[in-house]
C-alpha cells in the first residue's frame, strides 16, 4: 500500500485520477483506519488530505459554505454555525468523544455515508448541497441526491467532496436535532431526528423539515412527515399524526443498538418533543 | 494517630500515572517465544478431526500442541472438570484445542488459521432451564467421575453442577397459614468485568522449576493449580507478580499460565501468552446469569411467615469457583429481614456456553436484587410504604441466619437507614404516580424512588507478612497479597505499618508478590486485603516495635515501658535528649542479635453456626460481617425509556476508614460497575453464542454517564481488624441492581423484575401497563 500526502487540491485529485477506486482518501480517519484494521478495506494507496487548508474554510455570504476537511470540535465551537446552523453544531457535539471530534470531518461523515451520519439530518433540514471535485470538472448536486444506500454515494471514483452548501435558519425559524443513543458520548445514533420549522403569526407551521438517520438505509429527508406538520399547530393531535406518519415511512432494522420496533415506537414522541422545542424557539 | 485515617498517596500511583509500571502483558525476556490459543468455533459439536501439519509447517511456528500431545487430566478450583485443550468434544465457543508457539504473536496467529478441524456440530445446551430439563443431553457424558475439593459432595448430577439447600421442614406448614402469597420471578444476565489488561502468563522452564511471571489477583493459587494440572510439587513452581490492569474476580483462578508452563517446558523457551481484547471478552469468566423464584407467605399485617427460595444459575462448561457462589443464597436470605422460616435451593448448572467465575460481589447483585424487589412487591401488595416496611421487618442483633450463624451487629443497618434518610428524606410517591400516568403525553420526565439493604463479609482466607526494619530505618513489608487497583497494598499495609511502628508512610515499602519468597495469601477477592493481610502486617510490624523497644532500651540504658516512637525516632519519655533513630536501633541490631524481622499470619476464626443446616456448601459462614443501604432516585424519560440517575445515597459500614478516598474510590467504583450491570451493559447469549461480540455494542457505560455518588462511611471499629478496619472495597456493588429497578418500577408505576433495563424493555413495561390499565 502506498502512502500519498497531497498538500493541494490539485495533487489530491491528481492521486485520485491516477488510483481511482484503489484510492482511499483520509481525512481525519476515523473511519478509514478503523475499517483498514478490521481488514474491511485494502486500498492500493491511501491519500491523506488533511493538510488542504482550503477545505477547512467556512464563508457565510448568503448560504452558508463549509469546506468538507472542517472537524466536528471546529464545527461544535464556530458562532457562525452556532447561529445559523444549531441543529448541526449540536450534532457535531454528539459525534462519538472528544477524541474523535477533534479529527472527525463533516465531508468524511458525508462520505463514509453510514445510515447512522450524526450530521447527515441537520444538513438535510438545511438544504444542503454538496460540490465534487475532479480532473474533469466540479459538481454540484443535493445532498440526498448524494446518498444512495449503504455506503454507496454519487461520489465517482476520481471526485473529491470539497465543499457543502447550506440554507441558514430563516427568521421566526427554529431547528433541533434529537440523537437517541444509550450512552452521553461514544454512542452511534439507535435513531437521530433533525427537525426544521418556521412558524406563521397565528401559530401555524409555515415550513416544515424533517430528516432521520439509522432509520433506513441511508440518512434521509421525511416529506411524509413533513406535510403533515406543514400548516398545523404544534399541537397534541396533529404532532401525533406526523409522528405516525414519519414511523410509518422509515424502514429501520434490527441491529445490536437496537430492534426496529424499538426504533419506530419512540419516533412519534421525538417528533413532538423535536417540533414543540422548535416552536419555543422560534416564537423567542 | 497519623498514617492511618489519613488519605496517603498510592505508592504505585505516580508510576501508573506516567506510564512508568509494568503490567504482565509489559513484559519481555530474552529468547521469549509467543504462543496463542486454536480456540472452539462452535457451542458444542464432537471433535472429528484435527489437523495441525499446515499449522506446524507454518512460518516461524516452533511447536503446535494439542490434547492427544500432553497430559490432559480434568482439574480445577471446586470441581475436577476442566481439561486443558478439548479432545473429543468442544463444550463452549472459545474452548481452547490446540496452541501454536511461534516467535511472534502474528507467526502464531497467521499458523492458527492453517489449523485444520473437522467438527460435528450438535445443538447447544443454552440456558440452565434447558440444561436441567428432564432427558436434556448431558454437556459431559462423563460428569459422575469428576472429582471434586476435599471430597465435597455438592449434588452434582447430570448437567447440575452443585445442589445446595436448607430446609428445616416447616415450610409448606407456614403457606398454609398465610393470608396472602407474593410470588416473583427475578431474571439477570451475564456481566463482564471489564478490566483493561487481558489475561497474560509469561512461562519459563530451568532447572526442573517452572516460573510464571503473571499480573494475577491471587498468585499462590495459581501455584496451587498449577502443580495439580502439570501434576508437578507445588515447589517445582514459583509464581511472580506484576501489576495488575484490573481483575475484579476475572483473574483468581488459571488463566494461560498452565498453556504457557507447558509449552516453555516443551520448547525450552520462555513462553509468552497474552489473549487479544474480544478472546478475552468472549472467554472471561463473568458474572453468571441467574433466575430467581421467591414465593412469600404472609399474614395481612406484614409479617413473613415463611419464604420459598429457588436460585437456578448458569455455570457455563466447567464449573470453576461455582459451588462457593451457589453457597451465597443461604446468606442474602432468611439474613436481615424475619421472614419466619425458610426453604433455600440453589442450583447451578452446566451448559454450553464460556464457563462464569468469580465477578466483585460473587453472587450478591443478582441475590440481593431478587429480595429486595421482592420486598418492594409485597409493600405494594400491602399497600404499605416500602421504606416504612422494610423498618419493620428488619431483624436486629443476634439474629440467626439459615447456616445458624447470628448477625450480632444487625442493628448497624438500622442506623444506616437512619443516616440515608437525614441526607436524602424518602418521599414513596409510588401511589400518586400511576394516577398521573397520563401527563406522559408531553414527555414529562416520571421521577421514581428506590431503597435495599445488604449484608456482606469479609473473606475470611489466610494470609501472612513479613515485615522488616531496615538499617536506614525503612519499613519493606514483604507479602503476596496483591492490588489490583484499589490501594489496599500500596496504601492499606504501609498505613497500618506506619501506624504501628510510629512512622510516615513514605518510609514504608511493599514487595511485588512472590511465592518463593513471601508467605501464603489468599489474594485479592472478597475485601479481604486490609482486613487479613493488613492484621498479619499489624501483627509482625508489633513484633518489629516489640524488638526495637527491646534493643533501644539496652542502647539507651532505659526501660521499654519509659520509651515511645515518635516520627521514626525512639525517645525516652520525659528526656528529650535521650533518642535513637530506628535506623540506628536497626544498625546495632542487625550487627549484635540479627535483623529485625517479624512474620505473622492471620485468617478470620469461623464465627459459630451449624453445619447440619444446610447441605453442600463449599464455606458455611459469613465472616466479619458489613452492613449497607443503598438510595436512588431516578428519572424516567416515558419517550425514549431512558433512565437517568438523578441521586445515588450510599450508607456503608466499613470498621474503619484506613485510606478515606481510597475507600470512597471503591464505593464509587462498585455503584459505577452496579450501574453499568443494572442500565447498559449486554452480554446476551442466543444458542450458546455471546450476541454482543465486542466492545462496540457492549455498553459499557462512560464517566459522563454516572451520577455523583453520595457516599456516608459509617465506622465502627472491628476489634479482630487492624486498626478497626473491615472488608470495603466488594460490596458496593451488591445493592445497586435493586436499587434501580426499585425506583424504576416506582417512577413508572410498573414491575421491573429483570436487568438489564434497557429503554426498550421500560417502554415495554410501560406500555403493558396501558394495555393493562385499558382492558
Ligand atoms: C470511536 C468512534 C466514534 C464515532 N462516533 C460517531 C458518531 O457518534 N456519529 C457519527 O456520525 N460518526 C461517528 N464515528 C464515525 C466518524 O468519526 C465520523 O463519520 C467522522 O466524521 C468521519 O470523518 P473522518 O474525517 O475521520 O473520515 P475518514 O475516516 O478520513 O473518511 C471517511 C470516509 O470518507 C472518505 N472521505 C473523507 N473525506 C473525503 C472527501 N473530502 N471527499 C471524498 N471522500 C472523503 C474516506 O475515503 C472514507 O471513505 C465514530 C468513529 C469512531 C472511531
Amino acid at each position: 500500500m502506498q502512502f500519498c500526502r497531497a498538500q493541494s487540491l490539485d495533487a489530491a485529485l491528481e492521486y485520485l485520477a491516477e488510483w481511482g477506486a484503489d484510492g482511499c482518501l483520509l481525512a481525519g480517519g476515523t473511519d478509514v483506519m478503523v475499517r483498514y484494521n478490521k481488514s474491511e478495506i485494502a486500498p492500493g494507496a491511501i491519500i491523506h488530505i488533511e493538510g488542504i487548508e482550503p477545505l477547512s474554510l467556512i464563508t457565510t455570504h448568503g448560504r452558508t459554505t463549509i469546506g468538507a476537511l472542517n472537524t466536528h470540535r471546529g464545527l461544535a465551537g464556530d458562532a457562525a454555525i452556532a447561529a445559523r446552523h444549531p441543529a448541526m453544531a449540536s450534532a457535531a457535539r454528539l459525534v462519538g468523544g472528544w477524541q474523535t471530534q477533534a479529527v472527525g470531518t463533516l465531508g468524511g461523515n458525508i462520505c463514509n455515508a453510514s445510515p447512522a451520519a450524526d450530521l447527515a439530518p441537520p444538513l438535510l433540514v438545511a438544504d444542503a448541497h454538496v460540490t465534487l471535485a475532479s480532473m474533469r470538472g466540479e459538481r454540484r448536486l443535493p445532498l440526498d441526491e448524494f446518498f444512495i444506500d449503504r455506503r454507496v454515494t454519487a461520489r465517482r471514483a476520481d471526485e473529491l467532496l470539497t465543499t457543502i452548501d447550506l440554507e441558514p435558519l430563516p427568521e421566526g425559524s427554529a431547528e433541533v436535532y434529537l440523537k437517541l443513543g444509550r450512552r452521553g458520548a461514544m454512542d452511534v445514533a439507535i435513531a437521530g431526528l433533525a427537525v426544521r420549522l418556521s412558524l406563521q403569526e397565528d401559530g401555524s407551521v409555515g415550513a416544515a423539515r424533517v430528516a432521520v438517520c439509522s432509520l433506513a438505509a441511508t440518512p434521509r429527508r421525511v416529506p411524509e412527515a413533513e406535510a403533515l406538520l406543514l400548516g398545523a399547530r404544534l399541537e397534541d393531535d396533529a404532532l401525533a399524526a406526523a409522528g405516525q406518519a414519519l414511523a410509518g415511512a422509515v424502514s429501520p432494522i434490527d441491529d445490536a443498538r437496537g430492534t426496529a420496533s424499538y426504533r419506530r415506537r419512540v419516533l412519534p414522541g421525538l417528533l413532538a418533543r423535536a417540533a414543540r422545542q422548535c416552536g419555543e424557539e422560534a416564537r423567542q | 494517630m497519623t498514617a492511618v485515617g489519613a488519605n496517603v498517596q498510592r505508592s504505585d500511583g505516580e508510576a501508573k500515572v506516567r506510564g512508568e509500571a509494568v503490567f504482565g502483558v509489559d513484559l519481555a525476556v530474552a529468547r521469549m517465544l509467543h504462543a496463542r490459543l486454536f480456540r472452539a468455533p462452535v457451542a458444542a459439536g464432537l471433535i472429528r478431526r484435527i489437523d495441525t501439519s499446515a499449522a506446524r509447517a507454518s512460518d516461524g511456528v516452533h511447536d503446535v500442541v494439542s490434547g492427544a500431545d500432553i497430559q490432559n487430566q480434568r482439574a480445577g478450583v471446586a470441581v475436577f472438570d476442566t481439561p486443558l485443550f478439548a479432545t473429543d468434544y468442544i463444550a463452549y465457543e472459545g474452548e481452547p484445542i490446540a496452541a501454536v508457539v511461534a516467535d511472534t504473536p502474528e507467526l502464531a496467529e497467521a499458523a492458527l488459521r492453517r489449523i485444520e478441524i473437522e467438527i460435528d456440530e450438535v445443538a447447544p445446551i443454552a440456558t440452565p432451564e434447558q440444561a436441567l430439563s428432564p432427558g436434556a443431553r448431558l454437556v459431559h457424558p462423563s460428569w459422575a467421575e469428576f472429582g471434586t475439593v476435599g471430597g465435597i459432595d455438592f449434588g452434582a448430577h447430570g448437567n447440575m453442577v452443585a445442589e445446595i439447600f436448607s430446609d428445616p421442614g416447616d415450610v409448606e406448614a407456614a403457606f398454609e397459614q398465610a393470608d396472602l402469597v407474593v410470588e416473583g420471578t427475578y431474571s439477570t444476565p451475564r456481566q463482564y468485568q471489564a478490566y483493561l489488561e487481558p489475561k497474560m502468563a509469561l512461562a519459563t522452564y530451568e532447572g526442573g522449576r517452572y516460573t510464571v511471571q503473571v499480573s494475577h489477583q491471587y498468585p499462590f493459587r495459581v501455584r496451587d493449580r498449577l502443580a495439580q494440572v502439570l501434576d508437578v510439587p507445588k515447589s517445582a513452581i514459583r509464581i511472580v507478580g506484576h501489576h495488575i490492569g484490573g481483575g475484579f474476580g476475572a483473574k483468581l483462578d488459571l488463566g494461560l499460565e498452565a498453556y504457557a508452563a507447558v509449552l516453555a517446558r516443551r520448547t525450552g523457551r520462555p513462553i509468552k501468552m497474552v489473549n487479544l481484547p474480544d478472546e478475552e471478552r468472549l472467554t472471561a469468566p463473568c458474572r453468571e446469569n441467574a433466575v430467581v423464584k421467591i414465593r412469600s407467605a404472609l399474614r395481612n399485617d406484614g409479617t413473613i411467615l415463611a419464604q420459598d427460595v429457588d436460585v437456578v444459575f448458569d455455570s457455563g462448561a466447567y464449573a470453576n469457583n461455582g459451588p462457593a457462589g451457589a453457597s451465597i443464597p443461604m446468606f442474602m436470605y432468611a439474613s436481615i429481614y424475619r421472614v419466619g422460616t425458610a426453604r433455600i435451593r440453589s442450583r447451578m448448572a452446566y451448559t454450553n456456553t464460556a464457563p462464569t467465575g468469580a465477578f466483585r460481589g460473587v453472587s450478591g447483585p443478582y441475590l440481593v436484587f431478587a429480595a429486595e424487589r421482592h420486598m418492594d412487591q409485597i409493600a405494594n401488595e400491602l399497600g404499605r410504604d416500602r421504606r416504612e416496611y422494610r423498618l419493620a421487618t428488619l431483624a436486629s442483633d443476634g439474629h440467626k441466619m439459615r447456616n445458624g450463624q447470628a448477625l450480632e451487629e444487625l442493628s448497624i443497618l438500622h442506623k444506616a437507614f437512619e443516616l440515608v434518610e437525614a441526607r436524602a428524606p424518602w418521599s414513596d410517591q409510588g401511589a400518586d404516580q400511576e394516577a398521573d400516568q397520563d401527563t406522559d403525553q408531553n414527555g414529562e420526565k416520571l421521577r421514581g424512588i428506590g431503597i435495599a439493604a445488604a449484608v456482606w463479609l469479609t473473606n475470611p482466607q489466610p494470609g501472612q507478612a513479613t515485615v522488616k526494619l531496615n538499617e536506614d530505618g525503612g519499613i519493606i513489608i514483604v507479602t503476596a497479597a496483591t492490588d489490583s487497583g484499589s490501594g489496599a497494598v500500596t496504601t492499606g499495609l504501609r498505613q497500618i505499618a506506619a501506624e504501628c511502628l510510629g512512622l510516615s508512610a513514605d518510609h514504608v515499602a511493599v514487595t511485588m508478590p512472590d511465592t518463593d519468597v513471601a508467605g501464603f495469601d489468599a489474594g485479592s477477592q472478597g475485601s479481604r486485603t486490609t482486613h487479613v493481610a493488613g492484621r498479619a502486617v499489624f501483627d509482625a510490624t508489633s513484633e518489629v516495635r516489640r524488638r526495637v523497644l527491646e534493643t533501644a532500651a539496652g542502647m539507651l540504658e532505659a526501660a521499654k515501658e519509659d520509651l515511645l516512637i515518635e516520627d521514626g525516632i525512639v525517645r525516652v519519655a520525659g528526656v528529650p535528649d535521650m533518642s535513637l533513630s530506628l535506623g540506628q536501633v536497626a544498625m546495632a541490631a542487625t550487627f549484635s542479635k540479627g535483623p529485625i524481622v517479624a512474620t505473622a499470619s492471620y485468617t478470620t476464626p469461623p464465627p459459630p453456626h451449624d453445619p447440619e443446616l444446610t447441605k453442600g456448601m463449599l464455606f458455611n459462614t459469613w465472616p466479619t460481617p458489613t452492613y449497607h443501604v443503598h438510595l436512588a432516585e431516578v428519572e424516567v424519560d416515558p419517550v425514549t425509556g431512558k433512565v437517568t440517575v438523578a441521586r445515588y445515597v450510599i450508607a456503608q459500614e466499613v470498621g474503619r476508614a484506613i485510606n478515606p478516598d481510597a475507600v470512597m474510590g471503591q464505593v464509587v467504583g462498585g455503584v459505577a460497575q452496579g450501574l453499568g450491570y443494572t442500565l447498559w451493559e449486554r452480554m446476551e447469549i442466543e444458542d450458546g453464542r455471546y450476541v454482543q461480540r465486542n466492545f462496540e455494542t457492549h455498553g459499557l457505560p462512560l464517566a459522563c454517564d454516572m451520577p455523583k455518588i453520595e457516599t456516608i462511611l459509617m465506622e465502627h471499629p472491628e476489634p479482630a481488624g487492624p486498626y478497626g478496619a473491615k472488608g470495603a472495597a466488594e460490596p458496593s456493588i451488591v445493592p445497586v441492581a435493586a436499587v434501580i429497578a426499585n425506583a424504576v418500577s416506582d417512577a413508572i408505576g410498573a414491575p421491573i423484575d429483570s436487568i438489564p433495563i434497557t429503554p426498550e424493555a421500560v417502554l415495554d413495561a410501560l406500555q403493558s401497563l396501558e394495555h393493562g390499565v385499558s382492558g
